[in-house]
C-alpha cells in the first residue's frame, strides 16, 4: 500500500480506478439484427446499409456497390418490385413506412448515369464452369452472383434477346427497356458469356450441359399463358396474356380495334389493360372474384384505375362470340362468391340467367402461365406444374438446380433474382463440398422493441406521375426521374433497425463512462471493467442495437 | 513603532501585515474590533485581501478553509458562541491540515449567555487537533500571530492564538508594531503543499474507510508532538529577529527557589506575577509556571520545570463540567506514574464569566493550598446566593 | 468564466473527467448528472461537492473516480467552501477557473441553505449545481425539502405532505445573473446550461432532476425515460431564468397525466392501493396543472 499523503489530499493522476464490473449481473452486448425490411425482401438487400451511408455520407456509388452486392438490377426493381420491404418497414409503426423502392430506383438510375461497375468478389478465377438456362432475372442473378464468385458461366438464351419476362412481360412504361438493357450488359461485363436464339432442350440438349459444365441452373421461368378453355377461343385476336405483351415487347403491335376486354386478375393482365389503353382503346378487365382477391400489386391495379380502365368484378367469361372468325364479343356471367377454396379464395359460383354480352373487338385471356418443359420433361415437377427443388434449390437431377417463376409459380423479378442469389450460393456450396449453408442471419428486430423517442416525424417522399392524358400518348415511364436531394432526405427516416447510427446516447448515457468511442475504429465498445449492468443504454437505444444477457 | 493601541487593533494591524490573501469573519463581542480594523484597512486599501462578510461563522470558518485548500493565507477570528458554530469545520480544518490562523477572542460560553472573559470556549476544541497558543498581554498578543502564520505554514497545523477577551481586546496598551519589512523578512509568502488547481489536479477532502482513517489520525497527533519544537524554534527566531522574548512551550516566573507554583495560562499571568512579587517582599516564595502552548500540551517541559515542586495550584479559567479543572488534569497528567508521591496538585477554578480575578483573591487561594491540597475549589464563590439544593 | 460561440455551446461533451470506478447505484441519475457536468466544465474547473451520495460514491481513499480538482469538507457548508475557493484564487490573482459547487437536497435547501444564500447575497463567481433526487438519499431515502406531496420516503411513511421547495425561484430572487432547470434525459441541453451559466460572472444556480433508482423504486434503466415523464406532466417544469426573467421555458405540446408518471415508481405505491388512484394522485395533478399554469408549458 501507498503511503499516506499529507493531509491525505491525493494526486489524481496516481488512481487506479476500482473495476465496478464485478458488480455486473447482466451485461450489455451490441448485436446487430435484421431489419424486418431485408427480412421481408426476396433478395435479402441490405436495405439499412444503403439507405443509411445515403442519409450520413450523401454518397451514391456507396449506396449502389451495396444494394448491387445482392441485387444486379436497382433500376429495374427500384420500377417494377411491389416493395414488401415497405410493409416491413418498421416505420410504419410510427408514422409512414420508407419510400425504399424509390428509392432504390434513385440509386440504380445512378449507377447507371454514371456507368457503375460491379465489383468481383474472387479475383482468381476458379476452374469450375456452370452453365445458366435462361436470361431472365433468376438466370442472370445467378450468373451475375456466379461470375462475382469467380465461376465461369455461360447463359443460354432461347429468345433473340436477353432479359426474359422483364423483356418480354413487362411493357415500357414500367420498365423502359433501355435501362433494362444496361443493367444486363453491367452484369456481362464481368465476363459472363451470352449466347441467344439458344433453346435448351431443343437446340441443345440439358444432359450435354451437364457433362459440360459442373452445374446447371434453370431460370426458365413461366412465359407460357395457360390454356383456358372456353368456347370460340381459336378466332382471331384471341391472345393470351404473356402473348399479347411478348408480341408487344417485339415490336410487333396488333390491331387491337375499340373495345378489349382482359381476362384475369394478376400483373400480366394488369399490364395488357395498360398496354391496350395505350393503344387507343376502351379496356375492360373481368375478374371472376373482386379486388380484394386480385393477385396483381396494389400499384398495378390503382394506375390502371387512373387510367380509366374498367374493372368488373364477380364476371367470367363463358364464350367468344365471332363474327367471320373475328372476335366481336365475350359472353360473361355474373359470379356470386361462396366458401373458400383450396387456394384460400372465396369460391365463385355462376349465377344463372345472369349472362350478358362485353362487345369486343380484342380478348385478351391472362389467367395464368406456366413452364415451358419443350425438351426437358424428365424433370421433377410439384403440382405437376413448377419444377420441384430441395431446399438446396437442387432439382431431382444431379447438379442441375432451379429457381425463379419455374420453381415458385408466378412471382415477382424480385422473388427470381431472391432465388438467383440463393441458388448461385448454394452452387458454390455444392461445389466445394460445404455441407452446411452460410445463410443463418441474425434474428429480426421489431418496432416494439425500438426507442422511438429519438425519432422525429417526417413526411414522406411521393413521387409524382406525369397525367392521366399524357401517359396513355405514350409507352414512356409515368414516373419522371426524382432529384438526388429528395432521395437523401427520404434515405435520412430509415430508422436504422438493428445496427447503429452513432446517435452516442449509449455513449453519453452511461453514468460509469463504460462506453467507449474507440478512435481507430470509430465503433462504440463497452468497458466490461466498470459496466454495471444498470441497462440504460439497452432502454436509451434507440435501434434495440444493445441487449443485455446475463453475466455469467 | 511603539503604539498606544486597543488590543484588538494591535492584533489586527499585524495580521494585516502577515499579508493574508482571504479573510472571512462573522463578528461577535468582543472580536468586533479586530474584524471592523480589517474591513478599514482593506476598504483603504492598505491591505491587498478579499474580505468575505459572510452570513455566519460556520461560513466564515468554511470560506478560510475553501481558500486555504485553493492556496491562499487565510485568516479568521471568533469566539465563544462563534467557535462553537463552527465545531465541525474546526475539525475539518485539522484533519485536512490547512495552516489557517485564527484569533480566538476567549469568552464564556451559554447558557447563560456572558460576553465576558473565560477560556471554557477555546478548552470546547482542545481536542480537534489545532495548535492553540495563550497570549499574557497586548504585545505577546501581536508577536504571537506573526509567529502563528509562520508555525502553521511549517507544520501544515492550524492554528488558534487566544487572547483573553475585553481584558486584552478591549485594553489599551503600548505595543511595539513591527514594520512591513520586518515581517517580510521574518514570514515568507505561503508555498502550500497541496491544493486544489486544475494544473496538478488534487482531490482534498475524501473519505477514509477503517483501513486508512486511523493512520491518518495517528499521524495528525504525531504532527502535533512534533510541532513543539516548531514552535520552540520560531520563538527563538522571534527573538532574535524583533529583540523580545515571546510565545514558546512555557514560561517561568522566580520558579527556582519557590516552595509554592502556580500553573496558569493567559493575561491572569500579570496579576499572579504581581502577587508573586508581594508575596517575595513578605518572605514567600511563591513562583510562577506559564504555560503558552496549550495545544500540544508541553508534558516534557511541564515536567522538567516542576519536577522538584512539591506543591502546585493549577489556576485556570475553564472547567470540564462532571469532572473538575483542565489544565490541572493536563498537569497532573505530566508527572510519570509513582513519582507523585508527597506531591500536591491543587485545583482552582477562577474567572469564569469575566469574574475578576484580583490579588486579593489569589492571596486567600494561597493562604489555603499552602494549608492543604485543594481537589477542586472555585475562587470567590459567592455562597450567599447559592440555594441549599444546589450546593 | 468560459469564452462560449454557439457551436460551443450546442457541442456535446464526453471526457471522462468524471471517470469510472465510482460506486455509485447502476441506473442513479446523479452520477450520470455530475458525469455531464463535469465533462461540459471542462479541465479547468475545481468541482467542490457537499456529503451526499455524490461524495460517497465519487471519493473514497485511494480512489476516487474525479479527474478534475476535487474539495470536500462537511455537508452543510460547500456554498462557504466554494466562496472561499474563489476568494483565494481573485486575492492570489491567478484563474480564470470554473468553479463549481455541488450538492444534493440537503446541503442546497436545508442544512446547506444559510451557506447558499450568503454565497448567492455576496455575489461570488461560482456554479452551483444541484442533484435534487427528492430526498436525502445517502443517509437511506429520508424526507427534505425537497421531497413531493404524496412520496413515500422513511420518515414520511404515510405520505409525504408539504410540497416540493421552490429553490430554483429563490435562488433568482436573491438577483443572481443565472438560474436554470434541467433533467438527465436531455444531455445536450443539461450540458448548455452549464456551459452558458460558466459564461456569465457572478453566482447561478442549475438545479438538476436526478431520479435516484433505489429511492424512487424504479429499475435501474428507466432513470432517463421517468425524467421524461417528470418533463411531460408538468411535474418537472424546465426554464432558464436570466437577470430575473424566466425564459427558454421547455413548452409541454403532449402533456401527460401524472398518473403514468406515479404508477412507475415504488415510492407512490400507496397511492395506488388495489390499483386504483387515492385523492392524493388528484392533488398531485393540481400541483403539475399549476406549474403548467405558472410557466405556461
Amino acid at each position: 500500500m501507498e503511503k499516506l499523503p499529507l493531509g491525505l489530499a491525493l494526486d489524481l493522476r496516481k488512481v487506479v480506478p476500482y473495476k465496478t464490473g464485478s458488480w455486473r449481473t447482466m451485461k450489455p452486448l451490441y448485436i446487430m439484427q435484421t431489419p424486418p425490411c431485408t427480412h421481408s425482401c426476396p433478395i435479402n438487400n441490405d436495405i439499412r446499409g444503403f439507405l443509411r451511408v445515403l442519409a450520413d455520407k450523401q454518397d451514391y456509388e456507396e449506396a449502389w456497390h451495396i444494394l448491387t452486392r445482392t441485387n444486379p438490377f436497382p433500376a429495374t426493381c427500384g420500377r417494377v418490385c411491389p416493395h414488401p420491404c415497405e410493409d416491413g418497414c418498421n416505420r410504419r409503426d410510427y408514422d409512414t413506412p420508407l419510400a425504399i423502392n424509390s428509392s432504390e430506383r434513385g440509386v440504380g438510375d445512378y449507377g447507371l448515369e454514371h456507368s457503375l461497375e460491379h465489383r468481383k468478389e474472387v479475383l482468381t478465377p476458379r476452374k469450375e464452369k456452370v452453365a445458366v438456362v435462361g436470361s431472365g432475372p433468376a438466370g442472370l442473378a445467378c450468373a451475375f452472383h456466379l461470375a462475382k464468385r469467380g465461376f465461369g458461366v455461360k447463359v443460354f438464351e432461347a429468345a433473340r434477346e436477353p432479359g426474359g419476362m422483364m423483356r418480354y412481360g413487362i411493357p415500357a412504361y414500367r420498365l423502359p427497356k433501355d435501362i433494362m438493357n444496361r443493367e444486363i450488359e453491367a452484369i456481362l461485363r464481368l465476363g459472363v458469356e451470352l449466347e441467344c436464339s439458344v433453346k435448351v432442350g431443343v437446340n441443345i440438349a440439358l444432359d450435354q450441359l451437364r457433362q459440360d459444365y459442373q452445374a446447371v441452373f434453370l431460370g426458365l421461368g413461366a412465359q407460357m399463358g395457360a390454356a383456358v378453355n372456353i368456347p370460340g377461343e381459336e378466332a382471331k385476336n384471341v391472345f393470351t396474356g404473356v402473348g399479347f405483351l411478348k408480341d408487344i415487347n417485339s415490336g410487333k403491335i396488333p390491331e387491337v380495334g375499340r373495345n378489349v376486354v382482359v381476362v384475369g386478375g394478376g400483373n400480366t393482365a394488369m399490364d395488357c389493360a395498360r398496354v391496350a389503353k395505350r393503344l387507343g382503346a376502351d379496356v375492360s378487365i373481368v375478374y371472376r372474384r373482386t379486388r380484394v382477391e386480385m393477385p396483381a400489386i396494389t400499384a398495378e391495379i390503382e394506375e390502371a384505375m387512373e387510367e380509366r380502365i374498367m374493372f368488373r368484378y364477380h364476371t367470367n367469361p363463358v364464350k367468344i362470340i365471332s363474327d367471320e372468325d373475328r372476335v366481336v364479343g365475350l359472353l360473361c356471367v355474373q359470379m356470386e362468391l361462396k366458401e373458400a377454396d383450396a387456394s384460400g379464395r372465396a369460391r365463385p359460383l355462376p349465377i344463372p340467367g345472369s349472362e350478358s354480352v362485353l362487345p369486343a373487338d380484342t380478348v385478351i385471356m391472362a389467367t395464368g402461365q406456366e413452364v415451358d418443359y419443350d425438351g426437358l420433361d424428365n424433370i421433377g415437377k410439384r403440382d405437376n406444374k413448377w419444377i420441384s427443388t430441395d431446399e438446396y434449390l437442387m432439382t431431382s437431377l444431379a447438379r442441375v438446380f432451379a429457381g425463379g417463376d419455374a420453381v415458385l409459380g408466378q412471382e415477382t423479378v424480385s422473388a427470381a433474382i431472391g432465388q438467383g442469389l440463393r441458388a448461385a450460393a448454394a452452387i458454390e456450396d455444392y461445389l466445394e463440398g460445404n455441407v452446411e449453408s452460410s445463410l443463418a442471419s441474425p434474428p429480426v428486430v421489431y418496432f416494439k422493441d425500438m426507442n422511438s423517442y429519438y425519432y422525429t416525424r417526417k413526411k414522406r417522399f411521393s413521387k409524382e406521375a406525369i397525367p392521366v392524358h399524357e401517359r396513355l400518348k405514350s409507352f414512356n415511364e409515368i414516373y419522371p426521374a426524382f432529384a438526388p436531394g429528395e432521395i437523401i432526405d427520404e434515405a435520412g427516416r430509415c430508422l436504422s433497425c438493428g445496427l447503429c447510427f452513432n446517435c452516442r446516447n449509449c455513449l453519453m448515457y452511461c453514468p460509469d463512462n463504460a462506453v467507449n468511442l474507440h478512435p481507430a475504429t470509430g465503433k462504440y465498445e463497452f468497458d466490461y471493467d466498470f459496466c454495471k449492468g444498470c441497462g440504460l443504454c439497452v432502454k436509451e437505444c434507440p435501434c434495440h442495437y444493445i441487449q443485455l444477457t446475463l453475466e455469467k | 513603532m511603539l503604539k498606544y493601541l486597543e488590543g484588538s487593533h494591535a492584533v489586527s494591524q499585524v495580521v494585516a501585515m502577515c499579508r493574508p490573501n482571504v479573510i472571512s469573519a462573522y463578528p461577535i463581542t468582543p472580536q468586533t474590533h479586530i474584524v471592523e480594523d480589517l474591513a478599514r484597512l482593506v476598504g483603504e486599501g492598505q491591505l491587498d485581501a478579499e474580505f468575505i462578510n459572510v452570513e455566519s461563522e460556520f461560513s466564515a470558518a468554511s470560506v478560510v478553509l475553501g481558500a486555504a485548500a485553493a492556496g491562499a493565507r487565510a485568516y479568521t477570528t471568533t469566539t465563544s458562541q462563534g467557535l462553537l458554530l463552527m465545531n465541525e469545520v474546526i475539525y475539518c480544518i485539522a484533519g485536512m491540515r490547512l495552516p489557517i490562523v485564527l484569533t480566538c477572542a476567549n469568552r464564556a460560553i451559554s447558557a447563560p449567555l456572558n460576553i465576558w472573559n473565560d477560556q471554557q470556549d477555546s478548552m470546547t476544541v482542545r481536542d480537534a487537533g489545532w495548535i492553540q497558543l495563550h497570549a499574557e498581554d497586548n504585545q505577546e498578543a501581536a508577536d504571537l500571530h506573526i509567529q502563528a502564520f509562520k508555525i502553521a505554514e511549517q507544520t501544515s497545523l492550524p492554528i488558534m492564538v487566544c487572547m483573553d477577551g475585553f481584558i486584552l481586546t478591549h485594553a489599551f496598551e503600548p505595543v511595539d508594531i513591527p514594520e512591513q519589512k520586518e515581517v517580510d523578512a521574518f514570514l515568507p509568502s505561503f508555498k502550500p503543499q497541496h491544493i486544489v488547481d486544475p494544473r496538478w489536479p488534487r482531490a482534498l477532502g475524501l473519505y477514509a474507510d477503517p483501513r486508512f482513517y486511523m493512520e491518518v489520525r495517528y499521524i495528525l497527533h504525531r504532527a502535533l508532538e512534533k510541532s513543539e519544537n516548531v514552535i520552540r524554534q520560531v520563538s527563538a527566531d522571534f527573538a532574535q529577529a524583533f529583540g523580545r522574548e515571546s510565545g514558546g512551550l512555557i514560561k517561568t516566573y522566580k520558579l527556582e527557589d519557590a516552595d509554592l507554583v502556580i500553573v496558569t495560562m493567559g493575561s491572569v499571568a500579570g496579576t499572579v506575577k504581581d502577587l508573586i512579587d508581594e508575596l517575595e517582599r513578605e518572605g514567600k516564595n511563591v513562583g510562577l509556571l506559564q504555560i503558552c502552548s496549550f495545544r500540544p500540551f508541553p508534558k516534557q517541559e511541564v515536567y522538567r520545570a516542576l519536577k522538584t515542586k512539591m506543591n502546585i495550584v493549577v489556576l485556570e479559567k475553564s472547567v470540564s463540567l462532571g469532572r473538575g479543572g483542565i489544565l490541572a488534569s493536563d498537569i497532573r497528567w505530566s508527572f510519570p506514574r509513582g513519582e507523585q508521591k508527597g506531591r500536591i496538585i491543587s485545583s482552582y477554578i477562577a474567572g469564569l464569566g469575566g469574574r475578576n480575578i484580583s490579588t486579593e483573591s489569589l492571596r486567600e487561594m494561597v493562604a489555603r493550598v499552602e494549608k492543604e491540597p485543594v481537589e477542586l475549589a472555585f475562587l470567590g464563590l459567592n455562597q450567599e446566593i447559592i440555594a441549599e439544593r444546589d450546593l | 468564466m468560459m469564452e462560449t460561440t454557439a457551436e460551443d455551446l450546442n457541442r456535446v461533451e464526453k471526457k471522462n473527467l468524471f471517470a469510472s470506478g465510482h460506486r455509485a447505484c447502476g441506473g442513479c441519475g446523479q452520477a450520470l448528472a455530475a458525469r455531464l457536468v463535469a465533462d461540459a466544465a471542462g479541465e479547468n474547473t475545481i468541482a467542490c461537492v457537499a456529503t451526499g451520495c455524490l461524495e460517497i460514491f465519487s471519493s473514497p481513499y485511494p480512489d476516487p473516480s474525479w479527474r478534475i480538482p476535487f474539495l470536500h469538507s462537511l455537508f452543510e457548508n460547500v456554498s462557504a467552501v466554494a466562496s472561499g475557493v474563489e476568494a483565494a484564487y481573485k486575492a492570489l490573482k491567478k484563474g480564470p477557473v470554473n468553479i463549481i459547487a455541488q450538492g444534493g437536497d440537503g446541503s442546497t435547501a436545508d442544512i446547506g441553505f444559510q451557506s447558499i444564500s450568503g454565497m448567492f447575497e455576496r455575489g461570488h463567481n461560482v456554479l452551483y449545481v444541484c442533484y435534487d433526487n427528492e430526498a436525502y438519499m445517502n443517509t437511506g431515502v429520508q424526507r427534505s425539502s425537497f421531497t413531493p406531496y404524496g412520496a413515500k420516503t422513511t420518515t414520511t411513511p404515510m405520505g409525504n405532505r408539504t410540497r416540493k421547495k421552490n429553490l430554483p425561484i429563490l435562488a433568482a430572487d436573491h438577483g443572481i445573473p443565472y438560474v436554470a432547470t434541467a433533467t438527465v434525459d436531455d444531455y445536450r441541453d443539461l450540458q448548455r446550461k452549464v456551459k452558458t451559466a460558466l459564461s456569465i460572472l457572478g453566482p447561478k444556480y442549475l438545479h438538476i432532476l436526478a431520479p435516484c433508482p433505489l429511492g424512487w423504486g424504479h429499475a435501474g434503466d428507466l432513470t432517463v425515460h421517468i425524467c421524461r415523464l417528470a418533463k411531460a406532466t408538468g411535474l418537472f417544469p424546465v426554464f432558464e431564468i436570466v437577470n430575473g426573467k424566466v425564459t427558454n421555458v421547455l413548452k409541454i405540446p403532449n402533456k401527460k397525466p401524472v398518473e403514468e408518471y406515479l404508477r412507475l415508481q415504488g415510492r407512490y405505491r400507496h397511492l395506488f392501493q388495489k390499483g386504483e388512484p387515492s385523492g392524493m394522485v388528484a392533488e398531485i395533478q393540481e400541483i403539475a396543472n399549476q406549474n403548467i399554469e405558472r410557466f405556461n408549458l
